[in-house]
């Protein structure tokens, strides 16, 4: 351009480009089971600061096209893969020149799940990944069949009847792998998940008793309200609240 | 938070509230000082590792005119088990099967590469590849990240143009070799001797007998189970794909879950 003074570099190089190497404002953990009848997901309403409790209001749960989406780790990330899926989504719509029957969606879970996992590796080859562990959950297209997965940081997927990330993969899979069954109804699903979560709740520091559960089933998807999960310490040799007597000898 | 305590050479030593130990001193003065107690000598630092261990055991025998190749089905993570049934064998043409272990996103994208590359080939030549030929692909293809590479440890075996069977092992940036039996992975150890012992007949004073692929697919079960007994990371079931010129066939044989 005209007359710009361009300024020649003097000093010494800058830094290198670095990258966020660690999630600062995170999630817990997100769980899933299939059931007959549709998929469950369910997560906690928590942003962790660290070990601040920063948020009880945070939806970890998103519904994009009849597709949900749950992710635990950086929630900036989330919302980022929040905002890139409904412009996937949008730019799918306008794009498809075929006949679509009614209501269906342009994506299918599945491949809504295959294009996360493009979005994941393309990320982490830059070595500057979106730190999420994202569950896909819904319909798996024409057959009326359900499906639930799972893709990482590194772009890893994984597809099972039960989905389970950070804290829940470790506490809750165990659970979730004993009790479930393929004709497992609604109402076993959502008590499966909720005696999951209460368990992550006691043990795990980072997570928290006020849910939300979402479903997708032939009906439709539904994203429940949060809610507090019943718990208790009481009857836990563990703890001992303050001024109860003890017998002594 | 930050606390200050005093290392054991009288220096200031500060250490976060969330455990990392930070340099004392500053500017010219900063220099490394051991801390108070082991493991934390080395000031570290939050790294993104772009690589993980998926885990699994891959292995191959090339016979006269078939090809066996097995692959167990369990995907882990550290020490957890992410799934019990992921397949790391993949049929890439008619003439060749890939078999993969290592970093499962690596695996993945690999796989994908190389049947977009062998769609490609097929438009442009009106055939499919040879053996020989997909086993170069994959070589290219793995040198091609040379500097960021496919965390992925192969085993390609097919059925060469002279209707024999074909075996190449590759490491994780292309360099392969064509054998008669390979195996790789987590349970390599294991396999690779007792294939040494039956598929090549080493330290045997007797002829080496000739296999069928019926014998082969038992020995390699046997193999897997062995390997499954000691290696973490196998384990779950085990797919078998047996090649011949008249095609593919597949047999899944359970393994220990534990």
């Amino acid at each position: 351009m005209w007359g710009m003074n361009h300024h020649h570099r003097s000093s010494a190089p800058a830094d290198p480009k670095s990258h966020t190497t660690r999630p600062i404002v995170t999630g817990a953990s997100v769980l899933g089971v299939k059931y007959n009848g549709g998929v469950m997901l369910a997560a906690d309403t928590l942003l962790s600061y660290g070990s601040m409790a920063k948020t009880m209001n945070a939806s970890r749960l998103m519904e994009i096209d009849q597709t949900l989406i749950g992710a635990s780790g950086e929630y900036s990330d989330f919302q980022a893969i929040q905002e890139m899926l409904e412009a996937k989504s949008l730019q799918m719509q306008s794009g498809l020149l075929q006949e679509r029957e009614g209501d269906e969606p342009p994506m299918t879970a599945r491949s809504m799940w295959n294009y996360l996992r493009v979005v994941m590796y393309h990320r982490r080859n830059k070595m500057n990944p979106l730190w999420n562990s994202v569950v896909v959950a819904g319909k798996d297209g024409a057959t009326g069949e359900f499906f639930l997965g799972n893709v990482d940081r590194l772009g890893t997927t994984v597809e099972d009847n039960i989905m389970a990330t950070g804290f829940g993969a470790y506490m809750g899979v165990p659970l979730l792998r004993e009790k479930w069954r393929p004709d497992m109804d609604e109402g076993e699903a959502r008590a499966l998940l909720e005696d999951c979560m209460k368990v992550l709740y006691y043990r795990d520091c980072r997570a928290a008793s006020r849910i939300q559960l979402a479903k997708v089933s032939a009906d439709g998807v539904l994203i429940s309200e949060p809610y507090e999960l019943e718990t208790s310490w009481a009857g836990s040799t563990d703890y001992i609240p303050l001024n109860t007597p003890l017998a002594l000898p | 938070m930050m606390s200050s305590t005093t290392s054991t050479f009288g220096a200031p030593l500060m250490r976060h509230s969330e455990g990392q130990v930070v340099l004392g001193g500053s500017g010219e003065d900063a220099v490394f000082k051991p801390a108070d107690y082991p493991g934390r000598e080395q000031p570290y630092e939050h790294r993104f590792s772009p690589y993980d261990f998926n885990g699994g055991t891959v292995a191959g025998v090339s016979g006269e005119d078939y090809l066996v190749i097995a692959a167990d089905t369990r995907m882990s993570s550290g020490y957890e088990i992410l799934s019990r049934n992921t397949s790391k064998l993949h049929q890439l043409n008619p003439n060749a099967i890939l078999a993969s272990s290592g970093c499962k996103t690596d695996m993945d994208q690999l796989r994908s590469v190389l049947d977009i590359k062998s769609k490609i080939y097929q438009h442009n030549h009106r055939k499919s590849m040879t053996a020989t030929s997909t086993a170069q692909m994959l070589s290219n293809t793995l040198y091609g990240r040379r500097f960021f590479p496919y965390y992925a440890f192969n085993v390609l075996g097919g059925i060469d143009a002279e209707g024999k069977g074909c075996l190449f092992s590759y490491d994780a940036i292309g360099s392969f070799e064509r054998t008669q039996y390979s195996a790789t992975g987590s349970g390599q150890a294991y396999v690779i001797p007792f294939l040494d012992n039956v598929i090549g007949n080493r330290n045997h004073t007797e002829e080496k007998p000739t296999l069928s692929k019926e014998e082969v697919v038992e020995l390699m079960k046997e193999a897997f189970v062995s390997a499954g007994e000691r290696d973490i990371y196998t384990g779950d079931a085990l797919e078998i794909m047996v090649m011949t010129k008249d095609g593919v066939t597949k047999e899944t044989f359970e393994l220990k879950k534990d």
